[in-house]
């Protein structure tokens, strides 16, 4: 078999530069780097909390009572003499745990119905949505409110409230991304390769849906931390002793006049963790998609 | 347009339906019963039972389920078990304030957020990045911020120490002033999240639809750079812009339950956290219904007005 | 620099013009020095490939240029006026009165929110100062003038009411409305079909004769400027390289690249088949300042003052200049090799082969049904494909022609078994693979070139693992590219090269018929003669049967030993390629190829004008005669009755018409 007569024409130097490889790419992202210069020293200091000269944060204190912020109590204390940063860095343990846990667990949930919904289609899809369509009916906090009054308050319940009211978001997500793809010219040309259903689900569709997937799922995370707080403060979902960023903020409300920093030190850690995270997910985004930026 | 607003009318009805059935059988699921959860330890067997009774639960689920829809449809919600005041008519004392409270949250927000971000996308458009970045940052971060941070900083500083609002008192429409007065600082609080959220959207709507062929069009005739951007660039931006302002309604309808928490006011949402807080789950079951019922109203409201304004949906 | 014509009836002259966009990844100079000059009435065309600046120049022109895009330098003169020192206002005031602008995609350049009335009335009421009532008066006359059938009650509509073409003629009007000196008309009929597009050239033709507005037509299309254009610059890598009356530059071009670009082109009328020009690598990188002449690396008369100083534009003839230190350019000689030389073998004799078919389609139809929502709603059935039996032999191309809608990239679907028939059967021996139009998403992104190739041996289980590597570099050396490319990312390749890897993947099952479905379109000149002589070298080589599905007619003339020409999904002419071309017989393909420009400027000043009316009908609400019978010159009340079948007259030919014979 002879070579074509264009063989020649293309020798490997060409004008297209290799990109590197994703993940490096999303560590170079500016915006990803601002996002981690947020998170890593928060995470740090929840980390190192137990070994740092800090008053535990059960611990309470009735000589140190509602003091100023200082070297000793960089969040100062509050009316029963706790230490104020050492409760926020468990709280922002907590928070994280319940972020992460429902962007997983919504993120699973979701792409498992949404792929199903959209890749299966009619019946199975029509009877997916219409819950889907009705749960969406309902404001995410309030479905969450009405459904911790049912499975009660504490870590695990808010949990799984919360990602019960993000699934369906997930799940709508997903299925517009597989519809989407179902009708890219790649997946009609590995059609003509006689590629069987699970070859083009596992091999053309699920990968592509990763990165958006992604990109939502942080976002969630960080929703669910504003989430919890929202509850928590609300007195629905991490009840005291056990700290929580909601509930300290709650506990401070009272005394707001004489201990300012009770409350808004711990909800500036939490606005803090939400911009690192939306920071996070403009960086997959546009590491993946370098049209993405505007 | 009719035909139009028959097929939303009927998606209207159905998810009115799957919302109230949905919400009747989860609270079916309750560990025990409503009752017995609403009790606590407080009531021993026989005074349970007359509860039950009083509740219906001895009721088989179908005929239960009946009844509530017979009540519902003619707003029958019972009482309190609490305080045995007819709950239809706390609700109805309620839900004016909340509504005001949202209604007036929106008019701030149109009136700031679409200039805003109108002005921030005319400037990343034309390449002019400082003021762009400016507003867009100090959007993403005042969109981040809890809403019930926002208002503990409001209510330090405008109440507590300027001592310009009052933080406490009654809320009543008989009195506008004070109701005004009243209603304020929730308002505030609200606004910032919502502005900073639909200015965002209407920078990011209107900067894509400023790169659209029929931009460059407008130009090519004339048409000077105001006039392209008010005449074409916000009509068409105003599609996307809509569609969002009734989808965060929703996170709107969230931020009432927590302003009226931080600032005593009698809404809604307080009847929720009260009704939840005193085991009523009657009064929950039928507050977290009127929620999603405004919720899909303003929607459907919403279709209605994106078909008003793009002629091309037939849907 | 020839400034002779630059006289008392110049409308526009452009001096120096540079334009730069500064982007993340460096300035692109996207405009390098332009400069030209027009007369009163005169049509112009700036040809030029993608990237070459053609468009940042004419949108500099009027500085519709937006953010990062920038003039930098230049001045153009209109009528005495410097456009770039112009106040806004001042500018405002020019455009859309003094210049009038048609763009390239009708379907997104109307205000899509805005009745056709709000869009056009303003700007006539503004520049030619009428009140309300003239305005509108003048509008529907326009409107009328461009051939919109019932102007005064379409003013009203919404452009998603109007067809493509019907939307360009508002464009058209909204341009010509305020009487402007010039149009600058940007691909104005790219997005169109060949009817309708020749249509809109020969209303731009003599809308512009009649009230002498000069017209400035960017295009890619070379057939399109011997048909339109008196002069003709021919721009690369942001300069025009040569300038002058068409029939000279493309007659007698003196430019390396001109010459090699016109006969990378394939041309219906030379009868055999000598292969076409390559032009090798790559366009310059515009961030790059280019030193010398930008051409020189592509050049095969490049020596070594090219890479030192860019050669000015020079005179070669009466207003003719080109930018070659050369005076004629390429010799003949290296033409031929860029051609590698070895001219294409004549074609099979369509007599002499076996009949031994490949691919047999018998009465295929397919038909979409679209229910509504609304259980009393009658669902609306779109008749796609209405008949089609086809045949393709063993190492022959079946070239399927025909306008969008006309259901030929349906049958492609349904020979692929994409789709499913709705009626008829088809017959393949063997396997038949395909290439898609757009090679940019018929790949996974995720995938490397290697795993994309190699995709149909891993679904199939073809042989083990290191056979199928082996197999894989045999293949991506016989599309004509190095191995080396198999560790890269679809967005790694240029357009051509995707369209090659397309071709590998689909050659690894060993299929006998190849489906390509307008393999070619989304490509450049210069590549397109690439992958067409590819395709070609595949045919001869591995005995391969190709179905080529184009609406371009000198590709298809090209590549094919067999043609079918469809309409409104179903085959109205059937034969041997170079025949139905030299003698259309149906009434349709005589249209189509009246429709098409030829390379040839004399040939299309001598041609008689006759264009088809109307356009295509609704695949909804087929004519129940003959389908072609509403736009058909010769059709008479039997048409309208009855469905003329597809019949055999001569040996080899078959024609769907009455009228034939």
């Amino acid at each position: 078999m002879s070579m074509t007569g264009s063989a020649v024409l293309f020798s490997p130097a060409h004008p297209f530069p290799r990109v590197r490889g994703k993940f490096m790419q999303f560590l170079s992202n500016q915006k990803t780097q601002i996002g981690l210069l947020i998170l890593v020293p928060i995470l740090v200091l929840v980390v190192l909390a137990p070994y740092l000269p800090l008053q535990k944060p059960l611990q309470t204190n009735l000589r140190a009572m509602m003091q100023w912020p200082s070297w000793t109590f960089p969040f100062g204390t509050d009316r029963m003499g706790r230490d104020v940063l050492s409760r926020t860095l468990e709280g922002v343990k907590v928070s994280l745990l319940v972020g992460f846990s429902v962007a997983f667990i919504s993120l699973a949930f979701g792409v498992v119905l949404g792929t199903i919904a959209g890749f299966f289609g009619r019946f199975v899809d029509r009877a997916i949505m219409t819950v889907v369509d009705i749960l969406l009916a309902f404001p995410s906090l309030l479905l969450a409110i009405g459904l911790v009054s049912i499975v009660g308050t504490g870590i695990f319940p808010v949990i799984v409230a919360i990602a019960f009211a993000d699934v369906p978001r997930f799940v709508r997500l997903q299925r517009s991304l597989v519809l989407g793809l179902r009708t890219r010219a790649f997946i009609d040309a590995a059609r003509t390769m006689r590629a069987s259903k699970t070859w083009l689900l596992f091999r053309h569709i699920v990968p592509n849906t990763i990165a958006p997937l992604l990109v939502a799922a942080s976002i969630a995370a960080a929703n669910a931390i504003l989430v919890e707080a929202s509850l928590s403060f609300l007195g629905l979902g991490i009840m005291p002793p056990e700290p929580s960023l909601g509930n300290i903020i709650r506990d401070g409300q009272t005394y707001l006049e004489q201990a300012w920093w009770i409350s808004t030190l711990p909800g500036a850690v939490i606005l803090a963790i939400a911009i690192s995270l939306h920071f996070l997910s403009d960086g997959i985004r546009e590491s993946l998609d370098p049209r993405a930026r505007t | 347009m009719f035909a139009f607003a028959g097929k939303k009318l009927i998606q209207l009805i159905v998810t009115t339906i799957g919302v109230v059935t949905l919400v009747f059988f989860t609270l079916r699921l309750i560990p025990g019963d409503a009752a017995s959860a609403m009790a606590g330890d407080t009531l021993s067997g026989e005074a349970l039972e007359r509860l039950r009774d009083q509740m219906g639960l001895n009721e088989p689920l179908m005929s239960q389920y009946l009844t509530y829809w017979r009540k519902l449809l003619v707003l029958d919600f019972g009482e309190t078990i609490t305080t045995g005041l007819s709950a239809g008519e706390l609700m109805r004392a309620a839900a004016p304030i909340t509504i005001s409270i949202a209604l007036a949250t929106i008019v701030v927000t149109v009136l700031l957020a679409i200039p805003l971000g109108t002005l921030a996308a005319f400037l990343a458009h034309k390449g002019k990045k400082g003021l762009d970045s400016l507003i867009t940052g100090a959007a993403m971060v005042l969109d981040l911020m809890p809403s019930f941070w926002t208002g503990l900083f409001f209510l330090l500083f405008f109440s507590l120490t300027l001592g310009l609002f009052p933080a406490s008192g009654t809320v009543s429409l008989e009195n506008p002033g004070h109701f005004l007065q009243r209603i304020a600082l929730p308002v505030m609080v609200l606004s910032v999240t919502q502005v900073a959220t639909m200015a965002r959207i209407t920078r990011t709507a209107v900067l894509e639809v400023l790169s659209e062929d029929y931009i460059r069009t407008a130009r090519s005739l004339g048409w000077s750079e105001l006039r392209v951007l008010f005449r074409h660039a916000l009509k068409n931006a105003a599609l996307p812009i809509v569609t969002v302002v009734g989808l965060s309604f929703g996170s709107l309808l969230n931020g009432t339950v927590i302003v009226e928490f931080i600032f005593n006011i009698p809404g809604i949402g307080s009847l929720l956290v009260n009704g939840i807080n005193s085991r009523d789950y009657q009064m929950v079951q039928n507050l977290i219904i009127v929620y999603a019922l405004i919720f899909v109203t303003i929607n459907f409201v919403t279709d209605l007005v994106y078909r008003k304004i793009d002629p091309r949906v037939s849907f | 620099m020839n400034f002779a014509r630059t006289m008392i009836d110049t409308v526009l002259s452009v001096r120096d013009l540079r334009t730069e966009f500064a982007t993340d990844k460096g300035v692109v100079r996207a405009v390098n020095g332009v400069s030209f000059a027009m007369r009163r009435g005169e049509r112009m065309a700036i040809v030029g490939e993608s990237g070459s600046g053609k468009s940042a120049m004419a949108m500099s022109l009027i500085r519709l240029l937006v953010h990062p895009g920038k003039v930098v330098n230049g001045e153009v003169w209109l009528q005495g006026r410097d456009i770039m020192t112009m106040s806004e206002s001042e500018l405002n005031d020019v455009r859309g009165n003094e210049i009038g602008t048609v763009f390239q995609d009708p379907m997104s350049s109307l205000d899509p929110v805005m009745k056709v009335r709000d869009q056009m009335v303003p700007p006539i009421m503004r520049h030619l100062s009428l009140d309300r009532a003239r305005a509108e008066a003048a509008a529907v006359a326009w409107l009328d003038k461009v051939g919109i059938p019932d102007a005064a009650r379409r003013i009203d509509a919404f452009p998603f009411e109007m067809s493509g073409g019907m939307r360009q003629r508002v464009m058209i009007a909204m341009a010509l409305s305020c009487q402007p000196k010039l149009i600058i008309a940007d691909e104005p009929t790219t997005a169109l079909d060949v009817t309708i597009q020749a249509q809109i050239v020969e209303l731009l033709r003599t809308l512009t004769a009649e009230t002498g507005t000069a017209m400035l037509f960017i295009t890619h299309d070379l057939g399109l400027v011997s048909r339109f254009a008196r002069t003709v610059a021919v721009m690369y890598a942001g300069k025009i390289v040569e300038i002058g009356p068409t029939r000279d530059v493309f007659g007698n071009p003196k430019h390396p690249y001109t010459q090699s670009l016109l006969s990378a082109i394939p041309r219906g009328a030379d009868g055999g088949r000598s292969r076409l020009v390559q032009i090798p690598g790559f366009p310059p990188d515009m961030r790059q300042e280019i030193l010398g002449c930008a051409f020189k690396d592509r050049c095969l008369g490049a020596e070594q003052r090219c890479g030192e100083a860019a050669p000015p534009l020079s005179a070669r003839g009466p207003s003719h200049d080109a930018a070659c230190w050369q005076p004629n350019g390429l010799d003949a000689g290296s033409l031929a090799q860029m051609r590698k030389t070895t001219d294409r073998a004549a074609r099979p004799d369509v007599e002499a082969l076996p009949p031994h078919d490949i691919l047999e389609t018998n009465n295929l139809s397919k038909h979409f049904v679209r229910g509504s929502m609304l259980p009393w709603r009658k669902p609306v059935v779109v008749r796609a494909l209405n008949g089609v039996s086809l045949r393709v032999r063993r190492g022959e191309t079946l070239g399927i022609v025909g306008e969008s809608g006309c259901g030929k990239s349906t049958v492609a679907r349904l020979l692929l078994e994409l789709d499913a028939p709705t009626t008829g059967e088809i017959f393949i021996q063997g396997t038949a693979q395909m290439v898609f139009q757009d090679p940019s998403s018929s790949f996974n992104p995720k995938m490397r070139v290697q795993d994309i190739i190699s995709e149909p041996l891993d679904i199939n289980g073809r042989g083990s693992k290191a056979d199928r590597a082996e197999k894989v570099r045999t293949l991506i050396r016989q599309v004509g590219l190095d191995p080396s490319y198999l560790e890269r990312y679809p967005s790694q390749l240029s357009g051509g090269q995707r369209q090659r890897v397309a071709v590998a993947r689909a050659l690894a099952l060993d299929p006998t018929v190849v489906v390509a479905d307008e393999p070619t379109s989304a490509l450049d000149v210069s590549v397109r003669a690439q992958i067409i002589n590819l395709l070609c070298d595949l045919k001869d080589e591995l005995g391969i049967s190709f179905v080529f599905i184009s609406h371009d007619l000198s590709t298809v003339r090209y590549i094919s030993d067999w043609i079918a020409v469809m309409y409104l999904g179903e085959v109205v002419e059937y034969g041997p390629a170079e025949e139905v071309f030299r003698a259309p017989a149906h009434p349709y393909t005589r249209a189509l190829l009246d429709a098409a420009p030829v390379l040839d400027p004399s040939a299309e000043d001598d041609r008689p004008v006759s264009i088809i009316k109307g356009e295509l009908p609704s695949p909804l609400d087929i004519p129940r005669g003959c389908g072609f019978a509403t736009r058909c010159p010769h059709v008479s009340e039997l048409c309208r009755t009855e469905k003329p079948i597809l019949v055999q007259r001569q040996p080899n030919r078959k024609e769907a018409c009455h009228h034939v014979g």
